[in-house]
């Protein structure tokens, strides 16, 4: 295969790879509105869990790691996922129930960065600064795949997956639950007086979007074959807050394009490029600056992103079932107040 | 001053008002904002919370509808007792209310502001979801189909799938009484609901509210228009700097010279001036 479509699909993979990350923050911040600035941790999470419970016992090459179980895909993918839920459910039982979102936007903050020292300096866990390598590609054996020919499938296989997570996304924000989720976005106190308990609601967003953080990371170390911690820099997150802001949203198909055009046209595409002689690396710092630049214009002039979130119409077959479709003043009654004496207009005494 | 709360012994008390709070207090680093309320809301009728402004009508609601603590005292919802519990258990137990400067969900739907009303909806739950996903969509054909009549008499079926955000003043005050109704409460508290409105929809409002007390729903509406108060509202609560200062009918009210001077004077004033 020649090296142009071995660029191609890698950068379909990471297409179809931030499209399930931008998902799984837009549960979370777009229907929901929790700013989880720790977004990235959960990934990488799921990234070292997928890769250490597929790594076998002893790699034989030094590196130390818990689990190392052998399991295969997509096992250990799943497991990289529900790994991410259940650190979700432990960060929002002990930060979530009293916390404003701005408040709980720092200390997400702050678990991320504490979260990214013990891993970078406890080696144990995941082999500290050296990370995982050498992570078995998945199904390699069984299609007798080469290097070369894993790149394509590996991609395919993403794109299948991201597809499953995509229909099931939208199972769940037209549901009444992703309903609820906007309530609580839109006003807390509003949907609390409505008999939501919010905290729980937050919680099952939490662990939604962290399931698909954790499988993207996932997905990310069975591609590459190795993770570390300079694969995840906290300031990732802002990434993927950029694909969802860019795309739109609150809209799932926004959220392909924004990952179309953020990560995979700005983020990758440039790392393909040749370096400028004499300035290594320049292109990828030239690159952060431009995506910051993209946010604050879409911010100013189009907040709600390239393809912006729909309304949600009454069904139409609805409305046929129901009476005509006119709406009528007959039946609303009246308390006939007029003949009153010294009607307020203003409605009486008003600040 | 304390003479006006003995006259609200009539109402009966316990179980028989649908619901009652006893000296609840509440301040606001160190100011005063209610300093003792104390009141029945019998069952079944439509009781009005009148006081000048800046009496502690709104943090009154606030406290009772839960959104709110309360730094003492005590409340009941019918013969349950509700202090200190969060609001959206208290809304479980069949309390909604309104707010007094809308709080409609503004980037739902006219329709979609009523369905989120339901309590404890099937498609609510994540594994319903995949694993019952029909008894989920039954429900919210069901909810729909409800949601529709409802917009359909508050005159907001036209509006359905407008985002809520675009509605105009007027309009946000009927969708937030639609909300609540959509939810079924026994007990719904109106912070204002004719604030600001123009007086044909002030007489529709209150036809409204005429109907939900028919429907059986005890209504305690906060209200400054004493047209209003008089010709919809059985009962009224007279809260002046924080507390209870006299409760009744309007006309009994009228005679009490202590209300006269605290609020009554001051509007009659008011509208004679006009
Ligand atoms: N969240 C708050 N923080 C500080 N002070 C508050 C707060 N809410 C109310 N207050 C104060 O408490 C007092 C009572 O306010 P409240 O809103 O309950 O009055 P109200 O009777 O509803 O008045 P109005 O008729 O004008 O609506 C006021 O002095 C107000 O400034
Ligand atoms: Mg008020």
């Amino acid at each position: 295969m020649s090296a142009f479509w071995f660029y191609v699909f890698t950068l379909v993979f990471f297409l179809f790879d931030y499209f399930i990350l931008a998902m799984g923050l837009n549960i979370q911040y777009g229907e929901t509105g929790i700013l989880n600035f720790a977004y990235i941790g959960f990934v990488a999470l799921g990234a070292y869990v997928t890769g250490a419970s597929s790594l076998p016992a002893s790699a034989g090459t030094g590196q130390q790691y818990i689990m190392g179980w052998g399991l295969p895909f997509p096992l250990n993918l799943l497991l990289g996922g529900v790994a991410a839920s259940l650190l979700a459910v432990f960060v929002a039982l002990i930060a979530m129930r009293r916390l404003r979102t701005d408040y709980l936007a720092v200390v997400l903050i702050s678990f991320s960065l504490v979260f990214y020292d013990i891993t970078n300096n406890y080696v144990p866990l995941f082999n500290g600064a050296d990370g995982l390598y050498n992570v078995p590609e998945p199904l390699a054996g069984i299609f007798k795949l080469t290097t070369n020919s894993f790149v394509p499938f590996f991609a395919i296989v993403t794109g299948l997956i991201a597809l499953i997570m995509w229909w099931a996304m939208s199972r769940i924000t037209k549901s009444p639950l992703g309903r609820t989720f906007r309530a609580i976005r839109d006003d807390e106190g509003v949907a609390a007086a409505l008999g939501k308990g919010v905290f729980r609601y937050q919680l099952t967003s939490m662990l939604i979007g962290s399931f698909y953080a954790g499988i993207g990371g996932g997905l990310l170390v069975q591609f590459g074959g190795s993770f570390n911690t300079t694969s995840w820099l906290p300031a990732e997150t802002f990434v993927v807050f950029a694909v969802i802001i860019v795309g739109g949203v609150g809209n799932n198909v926004g959220l392909l394009v924004g990952a179309l055009l953020v990560e995979t046209l700005l983020i990758h595409l440039p790392a393909f490029l040749p370096d400028i002689p004499g300035h290594p690396g320049l292109i990828e710092y030239i690159d952060t600056i431009v995506v910051g630049v993209l946010l604050w214009v879409m911010l100013w002039f189009r907040p709600q992103g390239v393809v912006p979130e729909r309304i949600r119409k009454t069904p139409l077959a609805l409305l046929q079932g129901l009476k005509s479709d006119r709406s009528t003043n007959e039946e609303v009654p009246a308390m006939s107040i007029s003949d009153g004496a010294g009607v307020n207009e203003e409605g009486g005494v008003r600040d | 001053m304390t003479s006006g709360q003995n006259e609200a012994a009539n109402t009966g008390s316990g179980a028989a008002s649908a619901l009652s709070c006893q000296e609840i207090k509440k301040s606001f680093q160190g100011v005063a904002a209610v300093t003792g309320a104390t009141f029945d809301v019998p069952r079944g009728m439509i009781t009005a919370l009148i006081g000048p402004n800046g009496a502690g009508k709104t943090t009154v609601v606030n406290i009772l509808s839960g959104m709110m603590k309360s730094d003492s005292g005590a409340m009941q919802i019918g013969a349950t007792d509700v202090t200190n519990w969060e609001s959206y258990k208290i809304a479980r137990l069949g309390l909604m209310r309104t707010f007094q400067l809308s709080r409609e969900l503004g980037g739902l739907t006219v329709l979609e502001n009523l369905l989120v009303a339901p309590k404890h909806q099937a498609g609510e739950s994540l594994l319903n979801i995949f694993l019952r996903p029909r008894l989920a969509k039954r429900e919210e054909l069901e909810n729909t189909k409800r949601a529709l009549e409802v917009l359909r008499t508050y005159g907001l079926y036209d509006l359905r799938d407008n985002r809520a955000s675009e509605l105009s003043g007027g309009q946000k005050k009927l969708l937030e009484i639609a909300r609540a109704v959509m939810a079924q409460p026994q007990v719904l508290l109106l912070d204002e609901p004719m604030a600001g409105v123009n007086p044909a929809l002030i007489e529709r409002i209150g036809g409204y509210i005429l109907d939900l007390k028919k429907q059986g729903v005890t209504v305690l509406m906060v209200e400054h228009n004493l047209n209003v108060v008089e010709k919809i509202c059985d009962h009224v609560i007279v809260l002046a700097e924080g507390r209870t200062l006299a409760t009744g009918r309007l006309s009994e009210l009228r005679a009490n010279p202590e209300v006269v001077q605290a609020y009554l004077g001051e509007v009659i004033n008011a509208s004679t001036t006009r």
